[in-house]
């Protein structure tokens, strides 16, 4: 039996941002953590940037790569950022 | 060149020796007496300079000018003795290839002779008393009774209390580029007491459209130079320290001891964590932001508050995280670090006043492009290597005001410096010296620095004078010099 997707928002920041080529997503998903989710948007939006080096918030509040997410969540993928 | 005279100045002639056939331009200044001075008429005036100190620091600041501004040579001349209203007290004259660096540097050596040169000024007033006045603290004071603050302190969470606490803070800025700018041309508007700026390098023409602190005339000079030399033109009152180089691991935690708040606007990750450890180690609050193009990050990391940078990181290396495209020529939007540098301004005047604002358990993110903004929850990692060491430790102590470093100390406290402390009386051309009747009491020359050097490496010494102005100008200037045991009497010593 197919699981049920989950509705996700999703907001680029920095670098991802420019590669993705929006802020803000909204999509359907069969992905169960940010790092499945990852994955998924690396193959979509072709980004690059890897995913050991991201920090990633849900819902307001920094989490982990194997957090479990459910539908409503709303992701931040927030790479490391240093100009000055 | 600098140059004192007893002599009148004659300017026509300074002018002309002045001439190089290198220089497409002139710059002239000339300080002239007036015949008033704070809603007092004046019938004339005296100049006294102490004559080694102010000669050494004379060709200091003048040295200092022409690394500021490159392709300037300065000559400055200061009058000393009796002179009549119209006289030229000063002159200042800079040759250079372009007119932007010659006012700059013109504008800068009246600026620095007012707020350095130890020289003394005696107004005659038709009715009062004349007063020998020094020139450096006049400079100094004359802005503290203005209307300045009162804007800010009308706030209610500001009030007269709030300003205080501004005054006696000491803020250190590390990183003068797109966020120290802003950053620190805030904090001095807002009336901070002491500034500390670190950056070892140097302004550069392709940073200008985000370091708005400089200008094209500042181009090639050490940035903390140029940026001190601005923020006093901002607010002459407040205190700026300098340290003219990059933040190491073996120097940051003698950089942030000291300081009640810490500015990370640095643009790389390797001195974000030393600065970060420095500040943990020492108990003082980080405040800390970071820009990609049009979108920033702001964090305040707080020891035993929320998590730390390497919470946040969870035990990623900085050279790790160290982005491809850095600072060093990666294309920045201007007001994205303007932002965030004000962002950071904010944050330090908040927790100086005790006001709430972002907690030190929250990133801010920040992004200009579509204006939106986010706050994100930072907690600590039970599992911190970091923080749990920290946690070990005692809890961090906060220096009183009271407690921090002054220049002036009274006979009780000379007294419990030990049985080798002396005062030191210093001897103006033709004083005699007066008698006291204490054994540990010496009078010498004030122009005898080489006896007076001598003194102060053989343990505490407190200077004395008759007017008290000599003592704190020169215990400062030796303290500067690296003598640490050296103080200003605050009374005359009692004679007998
Ligand atoms: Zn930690």
């Amino acid at each position: 039996m197919a699981e049920t997707p989950l509705q996700l928002q999703i907001r680029f920041f920095a670098v991802l941002r420019e590669q993705a080529g929006c802020s803000i997503l909204k999509l359907a998903t069969t992905a169960r953590t940010p790092a499945e989710l990852y994955a998924e948007l690396q193959k979509s939006h072709a980004l690059t940037f890897p995913a050991n080096l991201l920090r990633v918030s849900v819902n307001e509040r920094y989490g982990e790569m194997q957090t479990p997410l459910t539908t409503g969540d709303r992701i931040v993928f927030i790479p490391p950022v240093a100009g000055g | 060149m600098f140059e004192l005279t007893a002599t009148p100045i004659d300017p026509a002639d300074r002018a002309r020796r002045l001439a190089a056939p290198e220089a497409g331009a002139a710059v002239i200044f000339e300080g002239r007496v007036r015949n008033h001075h704070l809603g007092q008429p004046v019938t004339h005036l005296e100049y006294e300079a102490f004559d080694a100190l102010a000669q050494a620091e004379g060709e200091a600041i003048i040295t200092e000018t022409e690394q500021l501004y490159t392709g300037t040579h300065v000559h400055c001349v200061h009058r000393t003795g009796s002179l009549q209203i119209g006289e030229v007290a000063i002159w200042i004259g800079v040759a250079s290839a372009h007119r932007a660096a010659g006012f700059a540097a013109c504008r800068h050596v009246i600026e620095e002779i007012k707020r350095r040169l130890p020289v003394w000024k005696k107004e005659h007033h038709p009715d009062v008393a004349a007063e020998w006045v020094n020139c450096t603290t006049e400079a100094a004071t004359n802005l503290t009774l203005s209307a300045y603050h009162t804007r800010h302190a009308s706030l209610p969470e500001v009030g007269a209390a709030g300003q205080a606490k501004l005054t006696a803070a000491r803020v250190l800025v590390v990183g003068v580029g797109g966020l120290g700018c802003p950053a620190a041309l805030y904090l001095t508007g807002a009336g901070i007491g002491q500034l500390t700026l670190v950056d070892g390098g140097h302004v550069e023409l392709s940073n200008l459209h985000r370091q708005l602190l400089f200008t094209l005339a500042e181009v090639g000079a050490p940035k903390v130079l140029a940026a001190a030399a601005r923020l006093r033109l901002q607010h002459p009152a407040i205190e700026i320290k300098t340290h003219q180089g990059d933040l190491t691991a073996t120097n940051a935690r003698a950089l942030v001891a000291g300081h009640d708040v810490v500015l990370d606007c640095t643009d790389n990750f390797t001195s974000r964590f030393i600065l970060h450890d420095a500040c943990q180690a020492l108990g003082l609050p980080l405040i800390s932001a970071a820009v990609h193009r049009f979108e920033g990050t702001l964090d305040v990391f707080q020891r035993g508050t929320g998590g730390c940078l390497h919470c946040l990181w969870a035990g990623r290396t900085a050279s790790e995280l160290e982005p491809q495209e850095n600072c060093a020529g990666g294309p920045v939007f201007g007001p994205a670090v303007g932002v965030l540098g004000v962002m950071q301004a904010a944050e330090t005047l908040k927790l100086i006043l005790g006001l709430a604002g972002a907690s030190a358990q929250q990133t801010r993110l920040v992004n200009l492009l579509d204006g939106s903004a986010l706050t994100i929850e930072r907690l600590a990692r039970p599992d911190c290597p970091v923080c749990r060491r920290l946690d070990q430790l005692p809890a961090p102590a906060t220096a009183q005001p009271s407690e921090r470093e002054t220049i002036w100390i009274n006979d009780a406290q000379l007294a419990a410096l030990g049985p080798t402390a002396k005062i030191i009386f210093l001897l103006e051309p033709g004083e005699m010296a007066p008698s006291t009747g204490r054994s540990n009491f010496l009078a010498i020359p004030a122009h005898d620095l080489a006896a007076l050097r001598e003194f102060v490496a053989t343990g505490p010494v407190a200077l004395s004078c008759r007017h008290g102005l000599r003592s704190a100008a020169l215990a400062r200037l030796l303290r500067a010099e690296g003598g640490p045991e050296i103080y200003a009497l605050k009374a005359a010593p009692d004679q007998s």
